[in-house]
């Protein structure tokens, strides 16, 4: 080991910008996904509502097509806002599955191997390694919602011309904005949990509980009490309603319930439901502040 | 103007507690360049004092600084000290030469500065061979040579290392402690934990021992090696004259105090001879001028600390 009789020479050049470095953690996380062949399989098949929506969306703006086919029907479907809004509530379920599936498995091997100190004990905090982490799931889950709706928003609007798109900018206003909120509180949980939960399974096992064990149980409460507020621990609910207020549609309410005047039908106030996203966002934070700390041992 | 403390470590009335848990309390210390070992049992402190060193964590009073700097100027600070932690701190997946490549872009050196640096650290500690196998499949002494590598590679000035000889083998301890060495000749600030002094006390300009959280001795090598032979011993003794016990204790050169209890039945004394305190009171006795009722050391703990830390058979005192 002659290498130390070497000049010491500190680095002295020059420095990649500081908000890039947190780039730097995604690489080996997505290359680890992407050598995956279940996982590739599975992103693929999450691109078929995209397929099925493209061909929709050609046949609709193609009545010749349709002739061809033998679609001949006065109303084919319509390419609005419901089409949208119920595209994405169908790829959000995939997308939830598939961070279900990665999110836990990205925080705790770092703590289980003590892997934090050494992140950061060089000029990178602890948001850019939350930042850097949550942003395989930002691009996961991008590449299965808004990129390809907002391809198909472009797609009609191409198809349909007379100003279609700028008479429906709302919708992919709709889609970037619902994708997004729902990607940063599925994104955020999944970290959470993978911070306090060592076992993969069992942190993916909590994060189905959260979403449809707390569901159940506040359609029970609303059930009992006769009340609308056992919504609020149901995220998919709060979700849905705030995605339904962006594109404009009605929550979808059981017409019988409708009928008996039964006070489940009444919806949570919309500010409220985001009150809640943001609080459940607030605690994954919180839950997270609390984990991802730089200190190896204590004493 | 540079101060003459922007070239040590120092640390001023540094405590730092984890709730109600002590980490260490009432440091005061200053490192200069060359090889320093912190040396204590487990729990003693030495990691709470190399996170401190490292801006891993803050005193909860007190102040400690590197260079003159501390973490609140983090692109500066950082870029002066590597750390090599104690455990096998690994992002799951990566090889030795990924590993160490990602350390030096997250210190915002550019795609091919990482490599050329990667390359030369991963050298420097002989791991060129083995630097695209997967850090998992690396043995135990790999692993510590490839986070040393990591710690190095950004060429830093304050090289700070948790445990760098645990699981080495004999050729690579001392590849290691030449390397260290000689780091701490070309003017670095070397500091290296450890849990047994004898390891480290060759290439040590400077050793500080720590127990429970204080620092209980520091300086060079033979100044702590002398102060903790000469550490006195308390023993305490029941007997039915304690004052005539004192007064022959304090007839003898080796007996540094002598404290006769409240109830007039015993006393504590402090001696830096232990065999020549037992041999003297076993003559006592015999001469029958007092009866003993019980014999007992008052500080075993301390004392075995420091046989602990001493430790080795054949080590020089």
């Amino acid at each position: 080991m002659a290498v130390y009789k070497r000049n010491y020479k500190p680095y002295s050049g020059e420095l990649t910008a500081n908000w890039t470095r947190f780039l730097i953690l995604p690489r080996y996380s997505l290359a680890k996904i992407f050598d995956s062949k279940l996982l590739v399989g599975f992103l693929v098949v999450c691109l078929i509502p995209f397929l099925v929506s493209a061909t929709l969306i050609y046949l609709s703006g193609n009545p010749a097509v349709r002739t061809l086919l033998g679609m001949q029907g006065a109303n084919f479907i319509g390419i609005n806002n419901t089409f949208f809004y119920y595209l994405l509530r169908f790829q959000s379920s995939l997308a939830f599955l598939i961070t279900a599936w990665i999110g836990p498995g990205l925080v705790s091997p770092d703590l289980t191997n003590n892997a934090l100190p050494l992140y950061l004990c060089r000029p990178f905090s602890r948001t850019e390694y939350v930042l850097g982490k949550i942003s395989v799931l930002f691009f996961l889950l991008s590449l299965i919602t808004w990129i390809p709706d907002i391809f198909l928003f472009l797609l009609q609007a191409e198809l349909e011309g007379n100003g279609w798109l700028i008479a429906n900018l709302p919708i992919a206003r709709a889609i970037v904005l619902g994708s997004l909120l729902w990607i940063t509180v599925i994104s955020l949980l999944a970290l959470a949990l993978s911070a306090w939960v060592k076992w993969r399974i069992a942190a993916s096992g909590l994060m189905f509980a959260i979403f449809f064990v707390a569901a159940g149980f506040g359609e029970a409460f609303n059930a009992v009490l006769r009340t609308y507020w056992g919504h609020t621990i149901n995220l998919v609910y709060v979700m849905n309603l705030i995605w339904a207020d962006l594109f404009g549609v009605p929550m979808n309410i059981s017409i019988n319930r409708r009928m008996m005047d039964d006070p489940r039908t009444m919806t949570l106030p919309l500010g409220f439901a985001w009150l809640v996203l943001i609080g459940v966002c607030g605690v994954c934070l919180l839950l997270l502040n609390r984990r991802l700390q730089a200190k190896e041992v204590i004493r | 103007m540079a101060h003459a403390t922007d070239r040590l470590i120092v640390f001023e009335n540094v405590s730092k507690f984890y709730g109600d848990v002590l980490g260490v309390n009432r440091i005061n210390l200053t490192i200069g360049p060359g090889v320093t070992s912190l040396v204590g049992p487990n729990g003693s402190g030495k990691t709470t004092l190399m996170n401190l060193m490292t801006g891993l964590i803050w005193p909860t009073k007190g102040y400690c600084r590197v260079l003159g700097l501390t973490a609140h100027d983090p692109e500066r600070f950082f870029r002066v000290v590597g750390y090599c932690t104690q455990f096998d701190s690994f992002a799951k997946g990566l090889t030795g030469r990924e590993f160490i490549y990602d350390s030096l872009r997250l210190y915002g050196l550019n795609a091919q500065e990482a490599t050329v640096r990667t390359n030369e650290s991963l050298e420097r500690v002989n791991m060129m061979d083995a630097a695209d196998r997967k850090v998992a499949a690396y043995s135990k002494g790999m692993r510590q040579r490839v986070r040393l590598a990591q710690s190095i590679s950004h060429h830093p000035k304050v090289l700070v290392l948790d445990e760098p000889l645990n699981g080495l083998d004999p050729m690579a301890r001392a590849e290691s402690m030449a390397l260290f060495s000689a780091l701490g000749k070309e003017g670095l600030h070397v500091v290296i934990s450890s849990h047994i002094l004898h390891e480290v006390d060759r290439i040590s300009d400077q050793v500080i021992l720590l127990n429970s959280g204080y620092v209980v001795a520091e300086g060079q090598i033979h100044g702590v090696r002398d102060e903790v032979k000469e550490h006195p011993m308390q023993i305490m003794v029941r007997c039915s004259n304690p004052g005539l016990l004192a007064a022959k204790l304090f007839a003898q050169d080796h007996i540094v105090e002598a404290k006769i209890h409240d109830d007039r039945k015993g006393l504590l004394a402090r001696t830096r001879d232990a065999d020549r305190f037992y041999s003297l009171l076993h003559q006592i006795v015999l001469e029958g001028e007092l009866e003993i009722d019980a014999v007992a050391p008052a500080d075993d703990d301390v004392n075995s600390v420091y046989r602990y830390l001493i430790g080795s058979e054949g080590a020089t005192v």
